[in-house]
């Protein structure tokens, strides 16, 4: 009976929450986000599959030299929307541009509407300025789109946004040692922090199960190995190492029994393998030079650029 | 086992408490909000510093119409006058009161704009279309900079009423920030009436 009458509420729930997810579709009828699947995005099939190609190979080779990412995406329309709320809306989903210096430029065309945009992100906002991205539409993309051909204003287009941030001067593209660089930088405080509680905690845990001598030898090493694991740098793990030997030899052996010593273990090894996994997944960009395309995760858009139609 | 419990249970417990009392997301979010308020007033303030040159193109024009110009400058000298500290986030009065004055400005240069267009002259005048474009781009910002407001301050607010941590917000008096809305509500969630047929 009691359990009739749950079920019975919780299907009203769901109703009405069904109910009002319509209601919210229906009021506010955005144009979805579309998926960052490459840098030419034409949802309208206006562009030939080489032209497509001839584009996307521009932009990559930029990429690859300046680092800069330039997506162009043509959409039907971005109704009930302006272009401009609409660019902006996906520019900042998709955040294109590098982690760490925020470089993408979004160029958008709403075929049907006949408006383009050319979104810039802020770090781009000196290279490209306001007028510089209103000219580029007036002088590139008016008349060629004009003349129906997209493929053509978006070419130039493109080359006149790389000229332009080419005379800018960004840090260079990411190379392995830089990244190696980054790692240590984002480690640093986690691993200090994590260190610190580890030897706390299993030091003396350790000194209990093996011993006035043997322990600390065992938290020291621990401690030195890990270090060297995560910083791969001998003189930091050397005096992690010997900060955990000298504070397991000093500290007082930790007051619970035997028993306890062994499901404090267990305790002690969950900490250590939940530490690793978390500074190992740390936030990276899933950011690959080579093949497939995304984004960099970096770009921040505060609405710079210029907005035009034909 | 009992032992352990009992040692590490109150500091287990004292975490919890002192992390999710959110006191640490009341000051990040207080900061976060403050700096989304900056930018707002960044964004205005660079519209104002461009009406001067607006207005100084549009009067070159001969004949043009004095009312709009005059409204224009009217409105930006109120804009600025309002003197904006950061108490102002915390007092709704003030904060309506600049917030007005900024429509105001906004509604008096779309008009300008609007009116701009029957001058052919000053169409065709490179230096005006520039402003033209400079002026999108800097309402542009003012929406985005507002948008990014608006969600800082949601945030906030939903932290400062939301349970436990509006205790958190009783206990230092963190109050509800105020956000921005329209003026005319009412005129907007109108559908518009087009009307053709001439009077």
């Amino acid at each position: 009976m009691a359990f009739q009458r749950m079920w019975r509420a919780l299907g009203a729930l769901f109703l009405i929450a069904a109910a009002s997810a319509a209601f919210m579709a229906a009021a506010w009828a955005q144009q979805a986000v579309p998926a960052l699947a490459g840098r030419v995005i034409d949802q309208t099939a206006t562009l030939s599959a080489g032209d497509r190609q001839a584009l996307d190979a521009k932009l990559a080779a930029f990429e690859q030299r300046k680092g800069t990412q330039i997506v162009v995406l043509m959409v039907p329309t971005t109704a009930p929307e302006d272009i401009a709320a609409y660019a902006n809306r996906v520019a900042n989903t998709w955040k294109i541009g590098r982690r760490d210096v925020g470089d993408g430029v979004l160029v958008i065309v709403a075929k049907d509407d006949r408006r383009m945009r050319i979104e810039v992100a802020k770090t781009l906002e000196g290279a490209v300025p306001d007028l510089a991205a209103a000219r580029i539409i007036d002088q590139q993309m008016k008349p060629a789109f004009r003349n129906g051909d997209f493929a053509g204003g978006l070419m130039a287009a493109a080359d006149q946004l790389i000229a332009r941030i080419d005379g800018e001067a960004l840090p260079e593209v990411a190379s392995a040692s830089y990244e190696q660089r980054s790692l240590m930088d984002v480690d640093w405080e986690h691993l200090i922090l994590f260190l610190f509680f580890g030897v706390l905690i299993g030091g003396p845990i350790l000194r209990k199960l093996m011993g006035a001598i043997l322990g600390p030898l065992a938290a020291g090493g621990l401690g030195g190995l890990l270090a060297f694991a995560f910083t791969s740098s001998l003189v930091v793990s050397g005096i992690a190492g010997l900060l955990a030997l000298g504070y397991t030899l000093l500290a007082k052996p930790a007051s619970f029994s035997g028993g306890g010593g062994g499901s404090g273990h267990g305790y002690g090894s969950g900490g250590w393998s939940s530490g690793s996994s978390s500074s190992s997944s740390g936030d990276w960009g899933d950011w690959g030079g080579g093949g497939g395309f995304s984004s960099g995760g970096g770009g921040d858009f505060g609405g710079g650029g210029a907005s035009g139609d034909w | 086992m009992i032992r352990i419990l009992k040692r590490w249970l109150p500091l287990a417990l004292l975490a919890a408490l002192l992390t999710g009392c959110g006191y640490n997301d009341f000051q990040r979010l207080d900061e976060a909000s403050k700096s989304a308020w900056s930018e707002v007033l960044n964004q205005y303030q660079r519209r104002a510093d461009l009406v001067p040159n607006i207005v100084a193109s549009v009067k070159g024009e001969a004949n043009f119409e004095q009312e709009t110009l005059t409204k224009v400058i009217e409105a930006r000298a109120k804009a600025t006058s309002i003197q904006v500290t950061p108490e102002t986030l915390n007092n709704p009065e003030a904060f309506n009161k600049f917030q007005q004055a900024q429509g105001e400005l906004s509604g008096a240069l779309s008009r300008l704009m609007v009116v701009a267009e029957r001058y052919p002259q000053l169409q065709a005048n490179q230096a005006f279309r520039d402003l033209r474009v400079t002026l999108e781009g800097t309402e542009n910002r003012i929406t985005v900079a507002r948008n990014r407001y608006i969600q800082t301050v949601q945030e906030y607010n939903v932290l400062a009423r939301s349970f436990p941590t509006n205790l958190t917000a009783m206990a230092f008096g963190y109050d509800p920030k105020p956000n921005f809305s329209v003026q005319n509500e009412a005129e907007i969630s109108r559908p518009p009436t087009v009307d053709f047929e001439k009077k």
